[in-house]
């Protein structure tokens, strides 16, 4: 069983060094790559595309920049922080937005692993731990 | 009201506007105290990453596309998808004078339901040992009370000396009354006034041990007023192997806070063979590749990264370690003893035998080493007790050969008969760690011939005798002979006038 896992999770890397181009994930290889679990008898596709799901999830997740926000959001804002965020990964972060009320105010902006918190909730918890 | 009102206000008044980075993941499995976790792509190796609920958990195994960390505390409300985050921080305890008298967990965390500890300053509970530069040889002597061990098998500060045997042979019970006669020591010296005197601070490292013994331990240290002088850490049987993994090194950072602010300090712990069980655990459960009887391959750094941190440091102080080792059947060749054999510098080893012919303690002079050797004894004591190894030694191989046959030569008789009130003067109750002096004048009395009259089986009383005559009677003569911590010509004299004060009365 964790030889099959493994032999997927590696199947899986391989498919996915081949669906990027120029350091971003290209659609038609995503295509190509699913065409092919399909046609050839893999020995756990599910196992594999669920592995390749992931890696590709993970990858595009790094070139959003995902904004929550607890009252209305101007596109300037938004358009603001994606540029901010391209220079700082050095590669293109587009924006987009998610209400989250939870936040009573502020942002918290999430690009791939890493999140920028300004959110009177995020303040709130730090005063509740250290006090 | 107040004072809580004024504590909220520094906190807001701490809180900036500036957005603050995290670095998170996602828990993707959680079992057996290790959770495997997605993304955490900046965590650093041994970093503290923070679970829900409060829960801490150690950034173990960094691999391609998960982390796996280990978790401190309460996983039964951790659920798969839980949002993990970075801290930027390496493990770290709480240290300082204020955790003395106290009993922690592995965290540092107070147990004993005295209160919160106002420890000032954190120490890392990884770091790496002082290099050969910082380090200087050690010279002098940490007494543990205990005569067999003070006179052949000395101790120094800063020394590493393991503690071997199978279990029930009386190992926990040296280390504590090696910790009683610090406290008693440092009590006597601090109360003199002197300014040179430099106390020893104990800390005790509990791993994978019954609660019912943790607190048997803290009421003999009690009982001997020696709990104000330790630290107790305790990672009982009942903790997940992660606080038994760390709990030692949590220890040794505590005990390293000592000895960076020019104290000394002792460290004991008990056991590093349930400390490698657990482990053991967490690496199987990490899918890390294991090899003999199950050890993943880094077991001997697991000890030698922890031990090597005991040090005499040069214009500092030192650090000095009491590891035990429980085998089994009196195998010293299995894989873990001879790890930490080879990582000390010298054994004392107790056997199953000796205890069970009441010879308490059961230490076995033939593999019992210690390789600082004399360098960590007062003058006195090397004076008196300088060939007492060899003599014991001498009187164990002719025991065995005399149980074959009965004529025996009167030079062979003699070495015979003066072993065996060797091995009875050596006896000693448990927690009642004897000072130096007296075993001094103990030792003085048998090398000048003053049991040889005495009955074999009588030696015990006769010694005890011999303790209270002098505690009682000559407690000057024992003064001088600490303070002045050698037998000169004129200390000899006034020895032997007291042992034939003794002799007269003891006889009579």
């Amino acid at each position: 069983m964790a030889s099959h896992a493994k032999n997927a999770q590696k199947f899986a890397r391989l498919l996915f060094k081949l669906s990027v181009v120029d350091g971003a994930v290209s659609a038609d290889r995503v295509a190509g790559a699913i065409e092919y679990v399909e046609k050839h008898n893999l020995a756990n596709p599910v196992m594999v595309l669920k592995a390749y799901h992931r890696l590709v999830e993970t990858e595009l997740a790094k070139s959003l920049a995902v904004v929550e926000h607890a009252g209305a959001i101007q596109e300037a804002t938004l358009a603001a922080i994606a540029s901010a965020m391209t220079r700082k990964y050095g590669r293109t972060v587009t924006a987009t937005s998610k209400p989250n009320p939870g936040l009573l105010a502020g942002l918290r902006v999430q690009v791939g692993d890493d999140i920028y918190e300004s959110s009177v909730r995020g303040q709130l918890a730090t005063l509740a731990s250290s006090v | 009201m107040s004072t809580v009102l004024e504590q909220i206000e520094q906190q807001i008044a701490k809180l900036s506007n500036k957005a603050v980075k995290k670095n998170t993941g996602n828990i993707r499995t959680v079992a057996d105290g290790v959770a495997k976790i997605d993304g955490l792509s900046d965590v650093m190796y041994n970093e503290m990453v923070q679970f829900p609920g409060g829960a801490i958990g150690i950034a173990l195994n960094l691999e391609e596309d998960e982390v796996g960390c280990v978790i401190l505390g309460d996983v039964s409300q951790l659920k798969e998808g839980d949002e993990v985050t970075t801290t930027g921080r390496l493990l770290s305890v709480p240290v300082g004078k204020a955790l003395l008298g106290r009993t922690v967990d592995a965290l540092g965390n107070p147990v004993d339901g005295k209160g919160p500890i106002d420890a000032k300053e954190t120490f890392p509970v990884e770091r790496i040992a002082p290099g050969v530069i910082v380090r200087k040889s050690v010279s002098q002597p940490l007494l543990t009370g205990i005569m067999a061990i003070d006179s052949m098998i000395p101790i120094g500060r800063g020394q590493r000396e393991l503690i071997i045997g199978d279990r029930g042979t009386g190992k926990t019970t040296i280390t504590i009354d090696t910790i009683i006669n610090q406290a008693k020591i440092n009590k006597v010296g601090l109360a003199s006034g002197d300014k040179n005197f430099r106390p020893v601070y104990s800390i005790y490292v509990a791993v994978g041990q019954k609660n019912s013994n943790i607190v048997r331990t803290i009421s003999a240290l009690e009982a001997a007023g020696a709990l104000e002088f330790t630290i107790i850490v305790a990672a009982p049987a009942a903790d997940n192997a992660a606080n038994q993994y760390i709990a030692p090194y949590a220890g040794a950072a505590m005990g390293e806070w000592f000895m960076e602010n020019g104290m000394d300090a002792l460290i004991v712990y008990d056991d590093l063979s349930k400390h490698a069980v657990a482990y053991r655990q967490i690496s199987l459960i990490l899918k890390r590749p294991s090899g003999r009887e199950a050890y993943p391959g880094d077991v001997f750094y697991l000890h030698s990264r922890l031990l090597e941190r005991a040090a005499r440091l040069e214009g500092k102080g030192s650090l000095t370690a009491l590891p035990i080792i429980e085998t089994l059947a009196g195998d010293v060749s299995a894989y873990i003893p001879t790890n930490v054999i080879s990582i000390t510098d010298g054994q004392i080893f107790l056997e199953t035998d000796l205890f069970n012919q009441g010879i308490r303690p059961a230490v076995s002079v033939g593999l019992s080493v210690s390789r600082v050797g004399s360098a960590a004894q007062i003058k006195a004591t090397k004076q008196v007790g300088g060939k007492l190894k060899g003599e014991l030694a001498q009187f164990r191989e002719l025991a065995a050969f005399a149980q074959f046959g009965s004529d025996l030569d009167a030079k062979t008789k003699a070495q015979l008969d003066r072993g065996g009130r060797i091995v009875e003067l050596f006896k000693q109750p448990a927690f009642s760690p004897q000072p130096i002096e007296l075993q001094v004048a103990v030792l003085f009395a048998m090398q000048k011939g003053y049991f040889e009259p005495v009955d074999l089986k009588k030696v015990v009383e006769a010694s005890s005798s011999l303790k209270t005559f002098f505690t009682t009677r000559k407690d000057a003569l024992l003064a001088e002979v600490r303070t002045k911590g050698a037998l000169d010509k004129d200390l000899e004299a006034k020895l032997l006038a007291a042992c034939e004060e003794w002799k007269s009365s003891f006889s009579a």
